[in-house]
């Protein structure tokens, strides 16, 4: 029945192109107010769209659903095959439901280019909604270097700080640095996958279906290899420490719309979960691999927590929380087991909600005061206590207090890490401590104690729109802190199905036709 | 050697475009010599009449697989010179668009500057056909005559003045290497067609040779590091002269290489395969670091070219049947993304006389079409996703890893990076930096029509490219038997076992 209602209409295609479309629909508007509402228009549509997926997604089932194939370049093997299982389906949802929030906040603070802003915005949405749904390698490549031209002019034209020019070009040129190494264990992938071919005499000769590559066995030596140059694309995109440095600048110099998609949506380390991890079952689990990784995640969670606790600048905070949040995630996913990869996919959504929620805060605090410096802040639950009781909600959020969502991915995460090493969950639970520290530490300093001298008299508190925006964030961070089963189950059949994959020396593909198995 | 140079009619077919072309060119000095009242946009118009016609008889032959040799197996008519020569002649009939607007600047001789680029052309339709090293020494003079005059056309300005000269003097000595070089192979084998000599051992004498032939070539192709005519020449030149001369030659070289390499020379590949490994990670290195630094828009495009001709390298490089298929691919994208740039140049400067890239500023509000257009551009010469240049780099580095060669790839991406940069300076000095003076730039519409087509081949090519990769692979199917041997040589992965 469901086959039957879903089966020829290419919705994916729908939500990966309707937002680009929507981009160039807007270049025909001029009035400002118009674009704005077009805008609104097609992110609600797009959202509503995604929520379609959502409820007609079977959940507790690890094929690929909605997929569509066409082949595009059959001599090079390469197709335009989109998906979405249960790691992915999620993202979908998250990336539609903070366009809307961006579109929303952005109605007012965009002041200057409001067409430019508003379609480079949207084109963000596709190649990032591009990089949820593709399953070919190349498609997926495509969308992930095309996010880099929207983001470039995001931070450079529309940033508050002085140094974006700088910022951008550094998140510009340290992406495309990790991809192209990328791009090489792409094209391995596809060389492994064309001698296995014309050792078995198969009719397809080159490939980059992810579903396909998973049918082909990878010698280990070729494996580790790979796993390392498609490390370097997803730990630069992530940030996973040591490659982190660019963070910080886009995130405190870029527009707020930016910091809340670049550090809301996690592309990297869904990129490990998506390909690295199904694709290069034996290299993930090597001693060696596992060890770096994770003692780079570890590290990761001190070293981001530590920082954050000195940063005088909330966006700062904020960059540096998200070094420590990608480092829990890293951690989970390389504990390499049921929970620990359930709980790494939970906190991405999760942080989707609570690190993008916490930057509109930033951005409703920029508005006020113009800066998001310290300094300029003190006392201030007293004149704005809607702020400040939202601040709270969504802090709690990210250092993960129980009843929220936070707490929900991180007990999983820290579960699988103790189940893995002790000393992995030992080491990542003192992430958790600091994590307190710093969000209550600045919250205190920030909004309660005495007034603050540079704050002014004639505060306003939240807007009717930051309203919505903080309302809708708090929503689903109750729902899934108090009720996360229809998450859970929606992730489940594909993280088991993963955990499945890793456990067994088979080459038993993750919802592929059972064809070519075994040689 | 016995010529037999009885002519039958059977065999002139096998000339046909470029009788028609020189007949054409003879039309075009009539016209200019009896009509001198006409004006020379319709002298513009009548060689690209006679372009497109022979375009259309070339197509015709391609489609009806029209083959054959003449003169002694001097001239191959197969199908990857059919391919040479349609993107020959498709580059001059945009180059020849795009002059149109530059033409009046030119204080004389307005009419002869059309006669020139279509000879050049001519020339360079032999070169795509050449099969002995006789018929490419005559065919690269030839085609490198025209050019000798087009460099140097605008008599009063000292760059190109200067230009000329650089690339005459450079010119006539990779001629004379060239020379030099045939005459060493001739004496050590005794044999000039290509496909005589794969047999022949390997003497040192042989191994000079043919490294003298290569220096010529690497003139020709810009090649680091035999490239230090190109940023002067492209900077002087006349600006549609620069775009012809960064795109025509390069392909028609290219074809000289690729019968050089793959068939002359296909049995020592493993002594070659360092050259060009070395000369492709020179040129690319070099050619992008320099990049950095250039402040004029023209010499930034002549590096930019430099680093590109390094990465089609990578391919000739690989050595396979891919390799080629890889390389005829490539310059296809290349064609289009850099025609197209430098007609954004010529719009530009014809509007507001200068070609420093600080004088690009805020060119989105001035002109968002051009803009935009040099965006696309600069995009697929940087090789980013969806566009053609992707494409192209993408297929050859899969020709590459497929041959094992990892430190080539390596140099190759990190270079993607390095050109990034200055690509996205030009990028931002059009989109963010304030405008000085805010009128708007205007475009002719031969212009026009030229960033059309340059921006249709990008943006085609790069989301629907499996046609012309049908086209690429059946232009080198005489390189098939190239995959197989080869890859026993550098096997890059081990195969599994049981």
């Amino acid at each position: 029945m469901l086959e039957e209602l879903t089966a020829g209409f290419p919705i994916l295609s729908c939500i990966l192109f309707l937002p680009l479309v929507g981009a160039a629909v807007l270049w025909l508007f001029d009035e400002e107010d118009m674009v704005r509402t077009s805008a609104l228009t097609i992110a609600l549509v797009e959202l509503a769209l995604s929520i379609f997926v959502l409820l007609r997604f079977i959940p507790e089932s690890a094929a690929m659903q909605f997929a569509e194939h066409v082949r595009w370049i059959p001599a090079l093997g390469i197709s335009y095959h989109l998906g979405v299982d249960g790691i992915s389906v999620l993202f979908v949802g998250l990336t539609a439901f903070l366009t809307v929030l961006v579109v929303v906040y952005s109605w007012d603070t965009i002041r200057h280019q409001v067409k430019l802003y508003m379609m480079c915005l949207l084109a963000l949405e596709t190649t990032t909604m591009g990089v949820f749904v593709s399953l070919d390698l190349i498609l997926f490549f495509v969308f992930w270097e095309l996010m880099l031209i929207p983001s470039y002019f995001l931070i450079k034209l529309w940033g508050g700080g002085a140094e974006r020019h700088y910022a951008a070009l550094k998140f510009v040129l340290y992406t495309l640095l990790g991809s192209v190494f990328m791009l090489v264990g792409i094209a391995l992938l596809n060389i492994n996958f064309h001698q296995w071919a014309s050792l078995h005499h198969t009719d397809q000769v080159y490939s980059f279906d992810l579903l396909e590559l998973l049918t082909v066995p990878i010698p280990i030596n070729q494996q580790i290899l790979i796993f390392w140059l498609m490390f370097m694309g997803f730990a630069f995109k992530a940030p996973v420490f040591p490659f982190h440095t660019w963070l910080p600048d886009a995130l405190m110099e870029g527009p707020i719309g930016m910091a809340v998609v670049l550090a809301g949506l996690k592309l990297g380390t869904f990129g490990f979960m998506r390909f690295s991890i199904p694709l290069l079952p034996d290299a993930s689990k090597s001693e060696t691999v596992v060890t770096v990784v994770v003692v780079l995640g570890l590290c990761a969670i001190l070293y981001g927590a530590l920082m954050a606790l000195i940063q005088p600048d909330f966006r700062g905070l904020l960059a540096y929380s998200s070094i420590s949040h990608l480092g829990f995630i890293v951690v989970g996913l390389f504990a390499l087991n049921y929970q620990g990869l359930q709980g790494s996919l939970l906190t991405m959504i999760n942080l989707g909600f609570s690190t993008a929620g916490l930057f509109f805060i930033a951005g409703f605090l920029y508005s006020r005061q113009q800066t998001t410096h310290l300094s300029a802040f003190g006392g201030m639950a007293k004149q704005v206590p809607l702020l400040a009781t939202f601040f709270l909600i969504i802090g709690l959020a990210s250092i993960g207090l129980p009843g929220t969502n936070g707490f929900v991915g991180e007990f999983l995460i820290l579960l699988g890490a103790f189940k893995a090493k002790w000393w992995f969950g030992a080491v990542a639970v003192l992430g958790v401590i600091f994590g307190a520290a710093y969000f209550l530490w600045y919250y205190e300093r920030a909004m309660l104690g005495p007034v603050g001298k540079a704050v002014k008299d004639t505060m306003s508190d939240l807007q009717l729109r930051e309203i919505v925006i903080a309302v809708s964030l708090s929503v689903m961070i109750l729902w899934i802190g108090l009720y996360p089963s229809p998450f859970l189950r929606i992730m489940n059949g594909s993280v088991q199905a993963l955990v499945d994959r890793l456990n067994h020396d088979s080459v038993a593909a993750l919802g592929a036709p059972a064809t070519g198995q075994g040689h | 050697m016995n010529f037999d140079l009885t002519i039958s009619l059977a065999d002139l077919l096998l000339l046909l475009p470029e009788i028609l072309l020189t007949c054409w060119l003879c039309v075009l000095l009539i016209v200019d010599f009896a009509f001198p009242r006409l004006p020379k946009e319709q002298l513009a118009y009548l060689s690209v009449v006679g372009l497109v016609a022979t375009l259309g008889c070339l197509a015709w032959f391609d489609l009806n697989h029209i083959s054959g040799t003449l003169f002694g197996n001097m001239f191959v008519l197969d199908r990857m010179a059919l391919f040479f020569k349609m993107f020959i002649v498709g580059a001059t009939i945009l180059v020849v668009l795009a002059s149109m607007e530059y033409v009046n600047r030119f204080a004389f001789f307005r009419g002869e500057y059309y006669f020139l680029v279509v000879m050049s052309a001519l020339g360079m339709m032999f070169m795509a056909s050449a099969n002995d090293l006789l018929s490419v020494f005559v065919t690269l003079e030839f085609s490198t005559f025209g050019f000798y005059v087009l460099v140097a056309y605008l008599r009063n300005d000292l760059a190109s003045n200067e230009a000329g000269l650089k690339f005459f003097i450079l010119g006539v000595f990779a001629a004379g290497l060239l020379a030099y070089g045939i005459s060493l192979v001739y004496g050590e084998t005794g044999k000039l067609v290509f496909s005589e000599m794969a047999s022949a051992p390997a003497t040192p004498g042989l191994m000079i040779g043919f490294l003298l032939i290569f220096a010529a070539l690497g003139f020709k192709i810009g090649a680091v590091p035999f490239h230090s005519w190109i940023p002067d020449t492209y900077h002087g030149a006349p600006t549609p002269v620069t775009a012809f001369l960064s795109i025509a030659p390069k392909g028609a070289a290219f074809a000289i290489l690729l019968r050089i390499f793959f068939v002359a020379l296909a049995t020592f590949k493993p002594m070659w395969i360092f050259l060009l490994v070395g000369v492709s990670i020179l040129s690319m290195t070099y050619a992008n670091i320099v990049a950095i630094a250039q402040r004029n828009i023209k010499r930034l495009l002549a590096y930019s070219g430099i680093a590109q001709i390094g990465n089609v390298l990578i391919g000739l490089a690989a050595g396979t049947k891919m390799g080629s298929d890889a390389i005829l691919f490539y310059l296809l994208a290349y064609l289009f993304a850099n025609i197209g740039a430098f007609t954004v140049v010529i719009a530009v400067s014809h509007a507001i006389g200068s070609d420093e890239i600080q004088d690009y500023s805020g060119l989105n509000r001035r002109s968002p079409f051009l803009a935009f257009a040099m965006l696309i551009f600069l995009l697929s010469l940087a090789g980013v996703p969806p566009l053609a240049g992707f494409i192209g780099k993408l297929y050859i580095f899969v020709a590459a890893i497929k041959e094992g060669l990892y430190t080539l790839i390596t140099v190759g991406l990190i270079n993607i990076v390095i050109s990034m940069y200055y690509y996205l300076i030009v990028v931002k000095t059009m989109y963010i930096n304030e405008p000085v003076d805010l009128s708007p730039v205007s475009i002719s519409s031969p212009l026009k029509a030229v960033v059309y087509v340059g921006l249709a081949g990008t943006l085609l090519i790069g989301i629907y490219p499996q046609p012309f990769i049908d086209w690429v692979e059946a232009a080198t199917l005489m390189f098939s038997h190239l995959a197989a041997p080869s890859a026993a040589v550098t096997p890059p992965i081990p195969p599994f076992g049981g």
